[in-house]
């Protein structure tokens, strides 16, 4: 059994399929004379054009950037590169070489770049050469897209391209070396459904193709070699998530009651206006998270107003009426924007980030603001800031958001005159002023995945401190349950956006402190609206009071796990 | 030959996007057409070469064109640095 971090519920059971990107080697002397390996060529630079542009043509289509791959068949067209190219198959040299010696060069020379943005185009040209050098050496590539019934992929890492291409019908589990569970894998694989492991070291050696193999996304196992005995198991466990699937499907439609009428809000978290119809499609009532850097993110320069209005515009006007609350720009610490020009920190989590970067530089601030403020205008739209941790912060943002509404006024613009405005609670320094932020926020909203690492000094990344990190620790439970308080004490709503307003194992304490609203993966959204018809304040309230009197983080996780044995 | 000096002002200078669409441009052109700046001379029908030259915004550029349609390949290399090379 190999073990790592269940990222996503579920079982899989089905047949290993390796992903792997290992070095192209090939007989480097091996010409055909220079006709035939310029026709060679040829053919292979009409294929690549033809599969980029088919690619580029679906990514845009399903709402990914397809103008990179185009600007690889661009790149490849160059009059310069393919003069250099033939020179060298002139010369004797078989294609691959040439091709490889050609980019090799445009690589270096860009890796040496003084320049961030020339410096990225390396890996562009990277990808170009490994493509084309797959093309003349008859490598298949294996098509994500058509894969066999019950695949259980191993991959290093999933990004968002594979996703957009992979073959989701046919892929039963997900096994990758490297992402935890905040990664984009497991964010993938847990908005997809589909049963993850992640962190599984050497899984592209140790792991056979074609073996079988079962994921157990939910404990973080994988097994390979296993008996029939074990298949069985697994195989009756899989039936009890799918009749518990079954079960929630029952809650479709349904408002968020916990079993003594306590009526909750259910939000769902978005990374972009692109996963508005999973947010329609999941049945959340409104969004309580709206993360805007994806906006800012794989591109060379910020995004203009019209574009960022017309994203904030679909979500609002898409979620007809129901609440959409965008968090403005939360770029630095890991989130690197590079056309930014942020100085590498010694402590990028303590240093400029979030607020403070917008608030230093206000042209950029300004112009997402307006285009936020003009969205507003199609729906229930409402503005949440990041890593406050001064009354300053949020007074400043609500001072430039007046003047924005003044100058619409005398323009003429629509916006939502009342929309709310509020803050992020994340920092221990906004935990401690939560009383002070609450007179100036409309709302807050926890973000308990950097609150945290900030209250425990911990880095999840790090694993001979990552034992710390956990949102049970009584540190981090009393920090939630004081913000939650302090909200209720000024009378404004409070919800939380983190991974733990999904966890089973935290709403019986988050519906005790009164938690108003939980916005979670859009995939979860029916699983916590079903776990809270089955909780009872009183008993919620009981075992809050035993957990908040543990000392320790294993006291606390056996008080819930002893209450959910009982009350389910 | 014709030449004629110009100041590049969008914001991220001659990057992938605006690169692209300009040495795709100036490839319609029969004439050679160069590039000089920094004391670089780079290829301007070269997307390759005018990403390896870094051409930032605020960069002075000189563009020399040299064939039988060398004025209207110049005129379109100056308009289009001009007008921030559609980005601006």
């Amino acid at each position: 059994m190999l073990k790592g971090i269940g990222a996503s519920d579920g079982i899989g059971i089905g047949k290993a399929l390796i992903f792997n990107d290992k070095p192209i080697a090939y007989d480097e002397g091996a010409s055909e004379g220079p006709k035939a390996e310029k026709s060679r060529f040829e053919a292979a630079v009409h294929t690549f054009n033809e599969k980029n542009e088919a690619r580029a043509e679906r990514l845009n289509q399903i709402g990914g950037d397809g103008e990179i791959l185009r600007g690889h068949i661009a790149m490849l067209a160059d009059p310069y590169m393919l003069s250099q190219i033939n020179e060298l198959i002139d010369g004797g040299a078989r294609a691959e070489k040439a091709v490889e010696t050609v980019c090799g060069m445009f690589i270096s020379v860009f890796s040496a770049a003084d320049d961030e943005l020339t410096r990225q185009r390396a890996a562009d040209v990277e990808d170009i050469k490994n493509e084309m050098l797959k093309l003349l050496l008859g490598i298949e590539d294996i098509d994500l897209g058509s894969l066999p019934p019950d695949t259980i992929l191993i991959v290093g890492e999933l990004t968002p391209s594979m996703t957009v291409e992979m073959d989701r019908e046919h892929v039963v589990g997900i096994v990758t070396e490297r992402g935890g569970r905040t990664s984009h894998s497991a964010i993938i694989s847990r908005s997809l459904k589909i049963p993850a492991v992640l962190s599984v070291e050497n899984a592209l050696e140790l792991i056979p193709a074609g073996s079988e193999l079962i994921v157990d996304g939910s404990a973080g196992e994988v097994y390979r070699d296993f008996d029939d005995s074990v298949r069985r198991r697994f195989t009756e466990i899989q039936k009890r998530y799918a009749k518990k699937a079954a079960l929630e499907e029952r809650y479709r439609g349904k408002p968020t009651v916990t079993r003594d009428g306590a009526v909750k809000k259910l939000y769902a978290n978005i990374g972009s206006h692109k996963e508005l119809e999973a947010v329609l499609e999941a049945d959340a009532e409104g969004i309580g998270l709206f993360r805007t850097e994806f906006l800012f993110m794989d591109r060379d320069s910020m995004p203009g107003e019209e574009e960022q209005f017309e994203a904030y515009k679909t979500v609002a006007a898409g979620m007809k009426g129901r609440e959409v609350i965008i968090r403005t720009l939360d770029v630095g610490g890991d989130k690197d924007i590079p056309y930014l020009k942020l100085k590498k920190e010694e402590n990028p989590f303590m240093g400029f980030r979030a607020v403070r970067y917008c608030l230093a530089n206000r042209g950029a601030y300004k112009i997402q603001l307006r285009a936020i403020l003009r969205a507003s205008a199609y729906g229930n739209v409402a503005v949440m800031v990041p890593l406050v941790t001064r009354v300053d912060e949020i007074l400043e943002v609500r001072a430039i958001i007046g003047k924005l509404k003044d100058e619409f006024d005398k323009q003429n613009i629509p916006y939502k005159k009342d929309i709310r405005v509020g803050v992020m609670m994340e920092t221990p320094a906004a935990c401690l002023i939560a009383d002070l932020l609450a007179e100036h926020a409309d709302f807050f909203s926890i973000g308990t995945n950097d609150l945290t690492g900030y209250i425990m000094a911990a880095d999840r990344g790090n694993a001979d401190v990552s034992y710390l990190y956990s949102v049970f620790d009584p540190a981090v439970l009393r920090a939630v349950k004081h913000i939650i308080a302090s909200a209720a004490k000024r009378g404004i709503p409070c919800g939380m956006c983190g991974e733990a307003a999904a966890d089973p194992r935290m709403l019986p304490l988050l519906v005790s402190f009164g938690l108003d609203e939980f916005s979670v993966n859009p995939a979860s959204v029916l699983s916590v609206r079903c776990a809270l018809a089955a909780l009872d304040g009183k008993a919620c309230d009981a075992a809050a009071e035993k957990a908040l009197a543990a000392g320790t983080e294993q006291e606390v996780l056996n008080i819930l796990s002893s209450f959910r044995s009982e009350a389910l | 030959m014709v030449t004629k000096t110009v100041t590049v002002i969008n914001t991220q200078g001659f990057h992938m996007r605006p690169a692209t669409v300009f040495a795709g441009e100036m490839g319609k052109f029969k004439s050679k057409i160069t590039l000089k700046t920094d004391g670089k001379t780079v290829d301007g029908k070269s997307l390759m070469n005018i990403i390896a030259a870094c051409i930032k915004c605020g960069a002075e550029v000189e563009v020399v064109c040299e064939g039988e349609d060398e004025q209207a390949a110049l005129d379109k290399a100056v308009s289009m640095i001009e007008s921030g090379l559609g980005e601006a």
